[in-house]
Protein backbone atom coordinates (compact mmCIF):
# COMPACT_ATOMS: atom_id res chain seq x y z
CA UNK A 1 0.00 0.00 0.00
CA UNK A 2 1.17 3.45 -0.51
CA UNK A 3 0.67 6.01 1.61
CA UNK A 4 0.92 9.74 1.33
CA UNK A 5 2.41 12.04 3.89
CA UNK A 6 -0.01 14.71 4.88
CA UNK A 7 -2.79 12.66 3.28
CA UNK A 8 -5.87 10.56 4.59
CA UNK A 9 -5.48 6.83 3.97
CA UNK A 10 -7.81 4.08 5.58
CA UNK A 11 -6.70 1.02 7.17
CA UNK A 12 -8.32 -2.77 7.85
CA UNK A 13 -9.55 -2.89 11.11
CA UNK A 14 -6.44 -3.42 12.90
CA UNK A 15 -5.96 -4.77 16.47
CA UNK A 16 -6.65 -2.45 19.88
CA UNK A 17 -2.95 -2.63 20.50
CA UNK A 18 -2.11 -1.62 16.78
CA UNK A 19 -4.34 1.51 16.64
CA UNK A 20 -3.21 2.30 20.10
CA UNK A 21 0.21 1.91 19.61
CA UNK A 22 -0.13 4.22 16.18
CA UNK A 23 -1.82 6.70 18.41
CA UNK A 24 1.35 6.73 20.07
CA UNK A 25 3.47 7.02 17.26
CA UNK A 26 1.20 10.45 16.43
CA UNK A 27 -0.82 9.19 13.73
CA UNK A 28 -3.96 11.54 13.20
CA UNK A 29 -7.18 9.55 13.31
CA UNK A 30 -10.37 10.87 11.94
CA UNK A 31 -13.72 8.72 11.99
CA UNK A 32 -14.78 9.92 8.60
CA UNK A 33 -11.07 10.10 6.97
CA UNK A 34 -9.16 7.66 8.56
CA UNK A 35 -5.33 7.94 9.21
CA UNK A 36 -3.11 10.69 8.31
CA UNK A 37 0.75 11.07 9.12
CA UNK A 38 1.92 14.14 10.14
CA UNK A 39 4.80 15.56 10.37
CA UNK A 40 4.76 15.66 14.16
CA UNK A 41 4.30 11.66 13.40
CA UNK A 42 7.04 9.19 13.98
CA UNK A 43 7.11 7.98 10.42
CA UNK A 44 9.48 5.12 10.63
CA UNK A 45 7.64 3.87 13.80
CA UNK A 46 3.91 4.16 12.46
CA UNK A 47 4.62 1.87 8.92
CA UNK A 48 6.72 -0.46 11.13
CA UNK A 49 3.43 -0.86 13.15
CA UNK A 50 1.05 -1.19 9.71
CA UNK A 51 2.91 -3.45 8.35
CA UNK A 52 3.25 -6.07 10.97
CA UNK A 53 -0.31 -4.99 11.84
CA UNK A 54 -1.74 -5.53 8.26
CA UNK A 55 1.03 -8.13 6.67
CA UNK A 56 1.44 -5.59 4.28
CA UNK A 57 4.58 -3.89 2.18
CA UNK A 58 3.85 0.39 3.30
CA UNK A 59 5.58 2.47 0.94
CA UNK A 60 5.50 6.51 1.86
CA UNK A 61 5.21 8.86 -0.73
CA UNK A 62 6.13 12.85 -0.06
CA UNK A 63 4.53 15.93 -1.83
CA UNK A 64 5.94 18.53 -2.93
CA UNK A 65 6.55 21.54 -1.04
CA UNK A 66 5.60 23.83 -4.05
CA UNK A 67 2.09 22.34 -5.76
CA UNK A 68 0.90 19.63 -3.38
CA UNK A 69 1.47 17.04 -5.82
CA UNK A 70 2.83 13.55 -5.20
CA UNK A 71 6.42 14.03 -5.68
CA UNK A 72 8.12 10.57 -5.62
CA UNK A 73 7.09 9.28 -8.78
CA UNK A 74 9.77 9.29 -11.79
CA UNK A 75 12.50 10.79 -8.47
CA UNK A 76 16.02 9.66 -9.55
CA UNK A 77 16.67 9.38 -6.12
CA UNK A 78 13.51 6.73 -5.09
CA UNK A 79 16.05 3.88 -4.43
CA UNK A 80 18.59 5.93 -1.93
CA UNK A 81 15.41 7.92 0.15
CA UNK A 82 14.19 6.87 3.25
CA UNK A 83 11.18 8.51 3.09
CA UNK A 84 10.09 7.08 6.53
CA UNK A 85 13.29 9.62 7.70
CA UNK A 86 13.26 12.66 5.94
CA UNK A 87 11.34 15.94 6.53
CA UNK A 88 8.15 15.74 5.16
CA UNK A 89 7.50 17.96 1.88
CA UNK A 90 9.57 17.43 -0.96
CA UNK A 91 9.77 18.77 -4.59
CA UNK A 92 8.39 17.40 -7.61
CA UNK A 93 9.65 16.28 -11.11
CA UNK A 94 8.72 19.70 -12.37
CA UNK A 95 9.44 22.19 -9.54
CA UNK A 96 13.08 20.48 -8.81
CA UNK A 97 14.08 21.22 -12.54
CA UNK A 98 12.99 24.60 -12.82
CA UNK A 99 15.68 27.22 -12.54
CA UNK A 100 13.85 29.18 -10.42
CA UNK A 101 13.07 26.56 -7.72
CA UNK A 102 15.06 28.23 -4.81
CA UNK A 103 13.26 31.65 -4.95
CA UNK A 104 10.14 29.74 -5.63
CA UNK A 105 10.65 27.88 -2.62
CA UNK A 106 12.45 30.43 -0.44
CA UNK A 107 9.00 32.84 -1.64
CA UNK A 108 6.89 29.76 -0.43
CA UNK A 109 8.69 29.47 3.00
CA UNK A 110 8.14 33.52 3.50
CA UNK A 111 4.30 33.24 2.85
CA UNK A 112 4.37 30.22 4.93
CA UNK A 113 6.07 32.06 7.70
CA UNK A 114 3.85 35.70 7.38
CA UNK B 1 34.61 27.42 3.04
CA UNK B 2 31.18 27.82 1.12
CA UNK B 3 29.26 25.75 4.27
CA UNK B 4 30.03 29.00 5.96
CA UNK B 5 29.76 31.22 3.29
CA UNK B 6 26.02 30.03 2.27
CA UNK B 7 25.05 29.44 6.35
CA UNK B 8 21.25 30.73 6.30
CA UNK B 9 21.19 33.97 6.96
CA UNK B 10 17.10 34.20 7.40
CA UNK B 11 14.68 31.11 8.09
CA UNK B 12 13.34 31.33 4.44
CA UNK B 13 16.90 30.19 3.60
CA UNK B 14 17.44 27.23 5.35
CA UNK B 15 16.08 23.83 3.75
CA UNK B 16 14.06 20.88 4.54
CA UNK B 17 11.43 20.35 7.73
CA UNK B 18 9.20 23.13 6.08
CA UNK B 19 6.49 22.26 8.88
CA UNK B 20 8.23 22.02 11.17
CA UNK B 21 9.41 25.61 11.00
CA UNK B 22 5.63 26.56 10.08
CA UNK B 23 4.56 24.93 13.39
CA UNK B 24 7.37 26.16 15.50
CA UNK B 25 7.34 30.34 14.21
CA UNK B 26 3.06 29.98 15.07
CA UNK B 27 3.90 28.51 18.17
CA UNK B 28 6.13 31.79 18.93
CA UNK B 29 3.56 34.10 17.44
CA UNK B 30 1.42 32.79 19.55
CA UNK B 31 2.94 32.22 22.51
CA UNK B 32 1.51 33.91 26.11
CA UNK B 33 3.23 33.49 29.53
CA UNK B 34 1.65 30.64 31.34
CA UNK B 35 1.82 28.83 27.58
CA UNK B 36 3.21 25.63 26.75
CA UNK B 37 7.00 25.08 25.53
CA UNK B 38 8.15 23.47 22.37
CA UNK B 39 10.34 20.69 22.22
CA UNK B 40 12.10 20.22 18.96
CA UNK B 41 13.53 16.52 18.48
CA UNK B 42 15.61 15.84 15.80
CA UNK B 43 19.03 14.38 14.71
CA UNK B 44 22.24 16.32 14.99
CA UNK B 45 22.82 18.29 12.22
CA UNK B 46 19.20 19.16 11.08
CA UNK B 47 18.91 22.36 11.77
CA UNK B 48 17.64 22.96 15.14
CA UNK B 49 19.68 24.96 16.83
CA UNK B 50 20.26 27.49 13.51
CA UNK B 51 16.36 27.92 13.31
CA UNK B 52 15.99 28.87 17.01
CA UNK B 53 19.04 31.46 16.44
CA UNK B 54 17.27 32.71 13.19
CA UNK B 55 13.94 32.76 14.65
CA UNK B 56 14.85 34.64 17.53
CA UNK B 57 16.62 37.36 15.45
CA UNK B 58 13.29 37.77 13.20
CA UNK B 59 10.67 37.82 15.90
CA UNK B 60 13.38 40.53 17.60
CA UNK B 61 13.79 38.62 20.75
CA UNK B 62 16.91 38.20 22.61
CA UNK B 63 18.18 34.61 22.24
CA UNK B 64 19.25 32.96 26.04
CA UNK B 65 21.01 29.94 24.77
CA UNK B 66 21.34 27.13 27.85
CA UNK B 67 22.94 23.70 27.60
CA UNK B 68 20.44 21.79 29.75
CA UNK B 69 23.45 18.46 29.70
CA UNK B 70 26.54 21.68 31.51
CA UNK B 71 24.57 21.98 34.52
CA UNK B 72 25.52 19.52 36.87
CA UNK B 73 23.47 19.97 39.96
CA UNK B 74 20.19 20.69 40.79
CA UNK B 75 21.35 23.92 42.07
CA UNK B 76 23.43 25.05 38.87
CA UNK B 77 20.03 24.03 36.64
CA UNK B 78 17.76 26.06 39.20
CA UNK B 79 19.96 29.11 39.03
CA UNK B 80 20.75 29.00 35.24
CA UNK B 81 16.96 28.39 34.23
CA UNK B 82 15.75 30.92 37.08
CA UNK B 83 17.79 33.19 35.70
CA UNK B 84 16.88 32.70 32.13
CA UNK B 85 12.64 32.78 32.36
CA UNK B 86 12.41 35.77 34.11
CA UNK B 87 14.61 37.46 31.84
CA UNK B 88 14.22 41.08 31.03
CA UNK B 89 15.37 43.62 29.28
CA UNK B 90 15.87 47.84 29.87
CA UNK B 91 14.54 48.41 26.55
CA UNK B 92 11.49 45.91 26.58
CA UNK B 93 13.24 43.60 24.16
CA UNK B 94 11.48 39.74 25.06
CA UNK B 95 13.76 37.29 25.20
CA UNK B 96 13.45 33.58 23.60
CA UNK B 97 15.04 30.88 26.06
CA UNK B 98 16.62 27.76 24.79
CA UNK B 99 17.32 25.04 26.39
CA UNK B 100 19.46 22.85 24.14
CA UNK B 101 20.45 18.89 24.74
CA UNK B 102 17.57 17.99 27.46
CA UNK B 103 18.58 14.40 26.87
CA UNK B 104 21.48 14.82 28.21
CA UNK B 105 19.83 15.12 31.68
CA UNK B 106 20.50 11.49 31.68
CA UNK B 107 21.83 10.04 34.71
CA UNK B 108 20.91 12.73 36.84
CA UNK B 109 17.19 12.84 36.44
CA UNK B 110 17.37 10.77 39.67
CA UNK B 111 17.29 14.45 41.30
CA UNK B 112 14.12 15.40 39.12
CA UNK B 113 15.71 17.52 36.70
CA UNK B 114 12.54 16.96 34.42
CA UNK B 115 9.73 17.96 36.50
CA UNK B 116 12.14 20.77 37.93
CA UNK B 117 12.04 22.14 34.13
CA UNK B 118 8.47 21.26 33.75
CA UNK B 119 7.87 23.74 36.45
CA UNK B 120 9.94 26.34 35.20
CA UNK B 121 8.50 26.72 31.94
CA UNK B 122 4.85 26.88 33.28
CA UNK B 123 6.17 30.10 35.47
CA UNK B 124 8.45 31.37 32.71
CA UNK B 125 7.50 35.24 31.38
CA UNK B 126 9.76 34.19 28.26
CA UNK B 127 8.44 31.28 25.56
CA UNK B 128 10.96 28.29 26.03
CA UNK B 129 12.42 26.18 23.24
CA UNK B 130 13.79 22.92 24.39
CA UNK B 131 15.65 20.63 21.98
CA UNK B 132 16.81 16.67 22.18
CA UNK B 133 18.01 14.42 19.68
CA UNK B 134 16.46 10.93 20.76
CA UNK B 135 12.96 10.82 20.64
CA UNK B 136 13.55 7.72 22.57
CA UNK B 137 15.04 9.33 25.82
CA UNK B 138 13.46 9.02 28.98
CA UNK B 139 13.57 12.69 29.18
CA UNK B 140 11.83 13.59 25.92
CA UNK B 141 8.89 10.79 26.60
CA UNK B 142 8.61 13.26 29.78
CA UNK B 143 8.57 15.84 28.47
CA UNK B 144 6.32 15.41 25.87
CA UNK B 145 3.18 15.78 26.74
CA UNK B 146 3.30 18.76 28.60
CA UNK B 147 5.02 20.65 25.75
CA UNK B 148 4.52 21.31 21.55
CA UNK B 149 7.02 18.13 20.12
CA UNK B 150 7.80 19.43 16.47
CA UNK B 151 10.25 16.71 14.87
CA UNK B 152 13.48 18.31 12.83
CA UNK B 153 14.92 15.21 10.33
CA UNK B 154 17.44 15.71 7.42
CA UNK B 155 16.22 17.58 4.20
CA UNK B 156 15.04 15.30 1.16
CA UNK B 157 17.47 14.80 -1.40
CA UNK B 158 16.03 16.94 -4.38
CA UNK B 159 15.84 19.61 -1.93
CA UNK B 160 19.65 19.30 -1.12
CA UNK B 161 19.97 18.92 -4.82
CA UNK B 162 18.24 22.49 -5.13
CA UNK B 163 20.12 23.99 -2.81
CA UNK B 164 23.28 22.73 -4.53
CA UNK B 165 21.96 24.01 -7.92
CA UNK B 166 21.52 27.42 -6.61
CA UNK B 167 25.32 27.53 -4.89
CA UNK B 168 26.60 26.35 -8.00
CA UNK B 169 24.41 29.04 -9.92
CA UNK B 170 25.83 32.04 -7.27
CA UNK B 171 29.56 30.58 -8.54
CA UNK B 172 28.90 30.53 -12.06
CA UNK B 173 29.53 26.70 -11.94
CA UNK B 174 27.43 24.53 -14.33
CA UNK B 175 27.23 21.10 -13.01
CA UNK B 176 24.64 18.73 -15.21
CA UNK B 177 21.91 16.98 -12.84
CA UNK B 178 24.24 13.85 -12.79
CA UNK B 179 27.12 15.62 -11.71
CA UNK B 180 24.73 17.54 -8.80
CA UNK B 181 23.10 13.76 -7.83
CA UNK B 182 26.46 12.49 -7.48
CA UNK B 183 27.16 14.75 -4.82
CA UNK B 184 23.92 14.72 -3.12
CA UNK B 185 24.12 10.74 -2.88
CA UNK B 186 27.86 10.69 -1.87
CA UNK B 187 26.82 13.59 0.95
CA UNK B 188 24.34 10.46 2.38
CA UNK B 189 21.78 13.14 3.33
CA UNK B 190 24.15 15.16 4.89
CA UNK B 191 23.81 19.06 3.38
CA UNK B 192 27.07 20.41 4.32
CA UNK B 193 29.19 17.49 3.35
CA UNK B 194 27.02 17.59 -0.26
CA UNK B 195 28.18 21.56 0.08
CA UNK B 196 31.87 20.58 0.67
CA UNK B 197 31.31 17.95 -2.34
CA UNK B 198 30.39 20.53 -4.84
CA UNK B 199 33.34 23.29 -3.67
CA UNK B 200 35.95 20.26 -3.57
CA UNK B 201 35.52 19.41 -7.66
CA UNK B 202 35.25 23.07 -8.59
CA UNK B 203 39.08 23.16 -7.47
CA UNK B 204 40.12 25.82 -10.22
CA UNK B 205 37.38 27.97 -8.92
CA UNK B 206 37.62 27.63 -5.75
CA UNK B 207 40.37 26.80 -3.05
CA UNK B 208 39.08 23.92 -0.94
CA UNK B 209 39.36 23.31 2.65
CA UNK B 210 41.98 21.16 2.27
CA UNK B 211 44.18 24.05 0.34
CA UNK B 212 43.67 26.22 3.36
CA UNK B 213 44.16 24.38 6.66
CA UNK B 214 47.18 24.00 8.32
CA UNK B 215 48.92 20.63 8.42
CA UNK B 216 49.13 18.92 11.69
CA UNK B 217 52.35 20.18 11.88
CA UNK B 218 51.90 24.10 11.35
CA UNK B 219 48.81 23.69 13.63
CA UNK B 220 50.51 22.93 16.52
CA UNK B 221 53.95 24.94 16.13
CA UNK B 222 51.22 27.88 15.71
CA UNK B 223 49.90 26.70 19.25
CA UNK B 224 52.86 26.64 20.80
CA UNK B 225 54.28 29.69 19.65
CA UNK B 226 50.88 31.44 20.59
CA UNK B 227 51.30 34.56 22.85
CA UNK B 228 48.39 34.79 24.64
CA UNK B 229 45.25 32.32 24.97
CA UNK B 230 43.47 34.00 22.07
CA UNK B 231 45.91 32.74 19.51
CA UNK B 232 46.41 29.36 21.24
CA UNK B 233 42.87 29.10 20.98
CA UNK B 234 42.82 30.03 17.26
CA UNK B 235 45.70 27.77 16.45
CA UNK B 236 44.34 24.42 18.51
CA UNK B 237 40.51 25.36 16.52
CA UNK B 238 43.13 24.69 13.43
CA UNK B 239 44.12 21.29 14.42
CA UNK B 240 43.17 19.03 12.03
CA UNK B 241 42.69 16.41 14.26
CA UNK B 242 39.99 14.53 16.44
CA UNK B 243 40.02 15.63 20.02
CA UNK B 244 41.30 12.42 21.06
CA UNK B 245 44.01 12.43 18.71
CA UNK B 246 44.71 16.05 19.45
CA UNK B 247 45.38 15.10 23.15
CA UNK B 248 47.51 12.47 22.46
CA UNK B 249 49.75 14.57 20.12
CA UNK B 250 50.11 17.28 22.71
CA UNK B 251 50.52 14.58 25.62
CA UNK B 252 53.88 13.75 23.14
CA UNK B 253 54.99 16.87 22.51
CA UNK B 254 55.02 17.60 26.23
CA UNK B 255 56.72 14.69 27.42
CA UNK B 256 59.43 14.67 25.22
CA UNK B 257 59.45 18.31 25.20
CA UNK B 258 63.03 18.79 27.37
CA UNK B 259 61.06 21.72 30.08
CA UNK B 260 62.40 21.97 33.33
CA UNK B 261 61.17 19.41 35.86
CA UNK B 262 58.70 21.84 37.62
CA UNK B 263 57.10 22.99 34.42
CA UNK B 264 57.09 19.65 33.16
CA UNK B 265 55.22 18.22 36.47
CA UNK B 266 52.88 20.95 35.93
CA UNK B 267 52.17 20.94 32.00
CA UNK B 268 51.54 16.55 32.29
CA UNK B 269 49.32 17.69 35.36
CA UNK B 270 46.79 19.27 33.18
CA UNK B 271 47.18 16.89 30.54
CA UNK B 272 46.70 14.00 33.17
CA UNK B 273 43.39 15.83 34.24
CA UNK B 274 42.70 16.43 30.24
CA UNK B 275 42.81 12.78 29.88
CA UNK B 276 40.10 12.44 32.68
CA UNK B 277 37.78 14.87 31.21
CA UNK B 278 38.54 13.15 27.73
CA UNK B 279 37.42 9.60 28.80
CA UNK B 280 34.54 11.22 30.69
CA UNK B 281 33.53 12.71 27.51
CA UNK B 282 33.65 9.21 25.06
CA UNK B 283 32.01 7.55 27.69
CA UNK B 284 29.23 9.91 28.23
CA UNK B 285 28.62 11.28 24.86
CA UNK B 286 28.55 14.89 26.59
CA UNK B 287 30.52 16.19 23.22
CA UNK B 288 29.13 19.68 24.66
CA UNK B 289 31.95 19.15 27.08
CA UNK B 290 34.75 19.83 24.60
CA UNK B 291 34.82 23.67 24.85
CA UNK B 292 36.16 22.92 28.68
CA UNK B 293 39.10 20.28 27.64
CA UNK B 294 40.20 23.13 24.51
CA UNK B 295 39.88 25.59 27.50
CA UNK B 296 41.49 23.81 29.99
CA UNK B 297 44.98 23.79 27.17
CA UNK B 298 44.29 27.03 25.62
CA UNK B 299 44.62 28.15 29.06
CA UNK B 300 46.27 25.85 31.72
CA UNK B 301 48.35 24.26 29.27
CA UNK B 302 49.54 26.68 26.43
CA UNK B 303 51.57 29.15 29.27
CA UNK B 304 53.65 26.01 30.52
CA UNK B 305 54.46 24.74 26.94
CA UNK B 306 55.08 27.95 25.51
CA UNK B 307 57.77 27.72 23.34
CA UNK B 308 57.76 23.95 23.27
CA UNK B 309 58.81 22.50 19.69
CA UNK B 310 55.68 20.09 18.19
CA UNK B 311 56.80 16.28 18.42
CA UNK B 312 56.03 13.73 16.00
CA UNK B 313 58.44 11.30 17.91
CA UNK B 314 57.31 8.32 20.47
CA UNK B 315 59.01 6.26 23.19
CA UNK B 316 60.93 4.15 21.89
CA UNK B 317 58.95 1.05 21.59
CA UNK B 318 60.50 -1.17 24.17
CA UNK B 319 59.96 1.64 26.26
CA UNK B 320 56.47 1.78 25.61
CA UNK B 321 56.10 -1.60 26.33
CA UNK B 322 57.56 -1.69 29.50
CA UNK B 323 55.09 1.32 30.32
CA UNK B 324 52.50 -0.97 29.85
CA UNK B 325 53.79 -4.06 30.88
CA UNK B 326 53.91 -2.10 34.18
CA UNK B 327 50.39 -0.64 34.39
CA UNK B 328 48.75 -3.84 33.39
CA UNK B 329 50.65 -5.76 36.38
CA UNK B 330 49.60 -3.13 38.79
CA UNK B 331 46.39 -3.20 37.85
CA UNK B 332 46.39 -6.81 38.51
CA UNK B 333 47.67 -6.29 41.98
CA UNK B 334 45.65 -3.66 43.25
CA UNK B 335 42.69 -5.52 42.03
CA UNK B 336 43.68 -8.92 44.00
CA UNK B 337 44.60 -6.39 47.44
CA UNK B 338 41.15 -4.52 46.93
CA UNK B 339 39.69 -8.27 46.70
CA UNK B 340 41.47 -9.02 49.78
CA UNK B 341 41.11 -5.72 51.79
CA UNK B 342 37.46 -5.43 50.69
CA UNK B 343 37.72 -1.96 48.93
CA UNK B 344 37.60 -0.53 45.25
CA UNK B 345 40.15 -1.06 42.55
CA UNK B 346 40.60 2.44 42.72
CA UNK B 347 41.00 3.37 46.72
CA UNK B 348 43.25 0.41 46.43
CA UNK B 349 45.74 2.25 43.95
CA UNK B 350 44.50 5.67 45.41
CA UNK B 351 45.29 5.34 49.12
CA UNK B 352 46.63 1.75 50.36
CA UNK B 353 48.84 0.49 47.44
CA UNK B 354 51.29 3.83 47.66
CA UNK B 355 52.14 2.57 51.43
CA UNK B 356 52.13 -0.89 50.38
CA UNK B 357 54.74 -0.42 47.84
CA UNK B 358 56.58 1.76 50.21
CA UNK B 359 56.47 -1.09 52.84
CA UNK B 360 57.61 -3.74 50.14
CA UNK B 361 61.49 -2.46 50.27
CA UNK B 362 61.50 -4.80 53.16
CA UNK B 363 62.34 -8.25 51.90
CA UNK B 364 60.00 -10.00 54.53
CA UNK B 365 56.67 -7.94 53.90
CA UNK B 366 57.61 -7.94 50.12
CA UNK B 367 57.63 -12.14 50.04
CA UNK B 368 54.40 -12.07 52.41
CA UNK B 369 52.37 -10.06 50.23
CA UNK B 370 53.48 -11.99 46.93
CA UNK B 371 51.87 -14.93 49.38
CA UNK B 372 48.49 -13.37 50.32
CA UNK B 373 47.91 -11.99 46.58
CA UNK B 374 49.70 -15.19 45.05
CA UNK B 375 51.50 -12.94 42.99
CA UNK B 376 54.23 -15.03 40.66
CA UNK B 377 58.26 -14.55 40.80
CA UNK B 378 57.63 -11.66 37.84
CA UNK B 379 56.10 -9.14 40.25
CA UNK B 380 58.88 -9.48 42.95
CA UNK B 381 61.01 -6.90 40.60
CA UNK B 382 58.09 -4.74 39.66
CA UNK B 383 57.74 -4.27 43.80
CA UNK B 384 61.20 -3.87 44.43
CA UNK B 385 61.21 -0.81 41.86
CA UNK B 386 57.94 0.47 43.26
CA UNK B 387 59.57 0.07 46.79
CA UNK B 388 62.61 2.25 45.11
CA UNK B 389 60.81 4.88 43.99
Amino acid sequence: MRVVVGGWFTLPRLGRDAFALLMKQGVVYDKEMGFKLDPASDVRGAVRTIRSATGEEVEVDLRCFLCGRVACPGCPYVSVCDRTAVSSLCLCEEHSRDGSAFEAYGRAVRAGLS
Amino acid sequence: MWVEKYRPKSSGEMIGNEQARFALWTWLSEWKPGGKAALLVGPPGTGKTTMVGLFAKEAGMNLIDLNASDARTKERLRVRIGEAINATSLLGERSLVFLDEVDGLAGRSDYGAVEFIKDAVKQSRNPVVMAANDPESDEVRKLSSSTILVRFRPPPPREVEMLLREIARREGLSPDGEELRGYVVGAGGDVRNAINSLQSRSRDRALTYKDTAPSVVEAFAAFFDAKDGGEAAAALRRVPLQPLEKVRELQRSVVSSGLPPERLAAALKVMSEVDLLMGRIMKSGGWRMLRYLDRRLEEDLQPLVRGVKYSQEDLPFPVLLRIWNDSRRIRDVSERYAARAHTSGRSARSQDLPFVFALCSDKGFREGLEEALDLDEGYDKLLQKEAAR
